[in-house]
């Protein structure tokens, strides 16, 4: 056994030299670090493969009403951002000033200058945003593909539909039934304090508090009440970047297993912060985005719909949400709204 | 490579055996028929006044409560927060609270000797088991810092810098901090760093600075130490990493920064940030003449005895003293070691 396990190591050695060529090398380590798509070796799309025109269809019963809840903060100067993060825009006025107007009929007219970073406000995860070492969504080696401006494989344009049903999971609820909220001093509405570890016990229970089962691709979405920082914006930024509830590495698993498509909260990573593990970066992040191709949509507002599916004691809804085909881009804004 | 320079592929290793002993408690608690059964364990800490600093480094009470909390989130545990307020009455009157609860096991971290002979034996009457950090209580395991071991790696690595970097040169080396502090833990930090050092350097020329508990007179000391080494290059072992940053100070004041090198102890919440929040050791800051610190992990305890106090809790064999595994943390692996969360 012992001899076996030496022959084992030397051959493992020489095989180890004689791919030491760095691609190869590079593409063996991806294959051992990061999940293959079950959507084959060329997807770049990820989960919203899922969402096929039977998901839309399905979705599309969530209709009932017609009423729109909006699900996204204003973009606006002064929301919680990170160091030298930064959101900012130029008004650009164009012909304002008396008798600059264009033609007889005085046209005047405005534009705007975005100075953003893309991970900015109600902003959506893409495929290129997280990896393991170089190893990015479906074992793509990322180092090969990373150019000053844009990346030239995972951008945002090989996303697909978001037309897919929406659930809300009320874990303020979850945790003030089950008589353990610890909430926030800082929060004027209740919330689950940062550091909470939301389970894949609690997203069950928050499930079956509205009689919902998940189906393939589905986007979800959790309010843990933090948001209400996120709101208070400027005077409690350093309280909402500070700490978080949010997702354990094993609640994320069982959502990847539930086949969705997107994970959502009212706060800045999904994820728990500080994490289960002190000396892990953003575990969770890398299950659902490089493992599983599951998007993460950060900084949702999801009071109002978690506040309508406690009125109508329904917690699913018709997502409507477009994401700009930015090429090779990692991220971006953008407007998400619960149709009822 | 030097050992104490942490490769990834170590930090792995420590991961990957910090994964294996909680696996271990998990099926340990669970085969032995504990599964679903929460534990009552009790943690009395030193001292929590903010601005008491603990055992000679920059952290905190809080700092050690907050690693007990965070760490108990997905343990099967009730945890029961004591503050011995640095006083031995307070930690006996703390001791009997928790007995009085009947808890299945205590924490003690307490400094007073005499008071945690009477906790020991009070625990033992009532049947209690208890598990001891930094400061024995008689018949416990003690979970522990090692301070000789920690000085040794930062001497060890003041050494090798000079060695390798100013081989031919006229090097000293000073010691620096409350050398005034005569507890044992402190005198095995020194006496660390004076072997470590002269494992590369035998020869060294050593001198010691007295803060006497305040890094700021550093600057002074050191100022007028670095006026009489003209020439000289100067390795500096700072005992804290106050001390170390207050050090570095004296040193840009006396235009000396191409002269010396610091390595320090602690690793507490002064020298290392985040992503935004950029201190001293940092991935960009490599250049830094604070070279380094040697983690002693205060600021994750929790995570170090609670996995301890769940193995003696499940039946099994517990070793009398568990030491701190110390690495020095530098620009290369600071943010392996703690990892940023301020970005999204």
């Amino acid at each position: 056994m012992r001899l076996n396990k030496g022959f084992a190591a030397v051959a493992l050695n020489l095989l180890a030299i004689l791919g030491g060529c760095g691609g190869a090398l590079a593409q063996a380590d991806c294959k051992t670090l990061v999940k293959a798509s079950p959507f084959g070796p060329s997807d770049e799309t990820g989960a919203t493969n899922r969402i096929t025109p039977a998901v839309t269809k399905a979705a599309a019963a969530e209709i009932q009403s017609g009423q729109v809840i909006s699900m996204a903060y204003n973009l606006v100067d002064g929301v919680p951002l990170f160091g030298t993060r930064f959101t900012k825009t130029v008004l650009t006025s164009f012909a304002l000033v008396p008798g600059a107007e264009y033609g007889k009929n005085k046209l005047s007219y405005m534009e705007d200058t975005y100075l953003s970073q893309s991970h900015v406000g109600t902003h959506i995860d893409g495929m290129g945003h997280i990896g393991i070492q170089d190893c990015y969504y479906n074992q793509t080696s990322m180092g090969k593909y990373v150019t000053q401006n844009y990346l030239k494989k995972l951008g945002l344009e090989n996303i697909k539909s978001f037309a897919t049903r929406g659930v809300i999971i009320d874990l303020v609820k979850v945790f003030q039934q089950a008589g353990k909220l610890k909430t926030n001093p800082a929060c004027q509405t209740p919330c689950l304090d940062g550091g909470t570890v939301i389970t894949e016990a609690d997203i069950q229970a928050g499930l079956k508090m509205y009689n919902v089962t998940l189906r393939e691709g589905d986007a979800v979405f959790l309010h843990t009440g933090w948001g209400d920082l996120f709101k208070q914006f400027p005077a409690k930024n350093a309280d909402y970047n500070k700490a978080e509830p949010g997702l354990s590495k094993s609640a994320a698993e069982w959502l990847a297993s539930q086949n969705v498509v997107v994970v959502g909260a009212d706060t800045w990573a999904v994820e728990v912060i500080p994490s289960e593990n002190t000396d892990e970066a953003f575990p969770v992040h890398a299950i659902l985005l490089t493992n599983n191709g599951i998007h993460i949509i950060e900084n949702v507002r999801t009071d109002l719909i978690a506040a309508d599916a406690a009125n109508s004691n329904r917690a699913t809804f018709f997502l409507s949400m477009t994401v700009p085909k930015a090429v090779g881009a990692t991220g971006t804004f953008v407007n998400i709204e619960a149709i009822r | 490579m030097p050992h104490f320079k942490e490769t990834p592929a170590a930090l792995d290793r420590r991961r990957l055996l910090l994964g294996g002993v909680w696996a271990l408690i998990t099926a340990t608690t669970s085969g032995a028929g504990a599964q679903g059964r929460r534990f009552r364990i009790a943690f009395a800490n030193q001292n929590e006044d903010p601005s008491i600093r603990l055992d000679g480094l920059g952290f905190t009470g809080m700092d050690v409560r907050r690693s007990f909390e965070l760490a108990a989130r997905t343990m099967p545990v009730e945890m029961t927060y004591y503050d011995n307020a640095g006083e031995g009455e307070k930690a006996l009157a703390n001791a009997d609270d928790a007995i009085d609860r009947k808890i299945d096991l205590f924490i003690g971290y307490n400094v007073d000797a005499d008071a945690n002979a009477e906790i020991g034996r009070r625990l033992r009457a009532a049947g209690i088991r208890a598990l001891a950090v930094n400061y024995p209580i008689p018949g416990a395991p003690l979970y522990t810092a090692d301070n000789l071991s920690a000085g040794g790696i930062a001497g060890h690595a003041l050494g090798d810098f000079a060695r390798q970097n100013w081989s031919g040169q006229s090097v000293v080396a000073v010691i620096v901090g409350d050398l005034g502090d005569i507890r044992p833990s402190m005198t095995d930090r020194i006496q660390g760093i004076v072997e470590g050092l002269q494992r590369d350097l035998p020869d060294i020329t050593l001198t010691r600075l007295d803060t006497s508990g305040n890094p700021v007179r550093i600057e002074g000391l050191l100022g007028k130490f670095l006026r009489a080494q003209t020439g000289r290059k100067v390795l500096i072992a700072a005992l804290d990493d106050a001390t170390a940053l207050a050090a570095k100070t004296a040193i840009q004041v006396a235009g000396r920064l191409g002269d010396c090198i610091i390595v320090s102890h602690g690793v507490d919440h002064s020298v290392h940030g985040g992503a935004a929040d950029k201190k001293e050791l940092d991935p960009n800051n490599r250049g830094s003449i604070l070279q380094g610190s040697v983690a002693f992990f205060l600021d994750r305890y929790g995570y170090e005895v609670l996995p301890i106090a769940l193995r003696m809790l499940a039946g099994e064999h517990v070793p009398l003293r568990i030491a701190t595994k110390h690495i020095l943390i530098t620009g290369q692996n600071v943010f392996q070691v703690y990892p940023p969360f301020d970005m999204n």
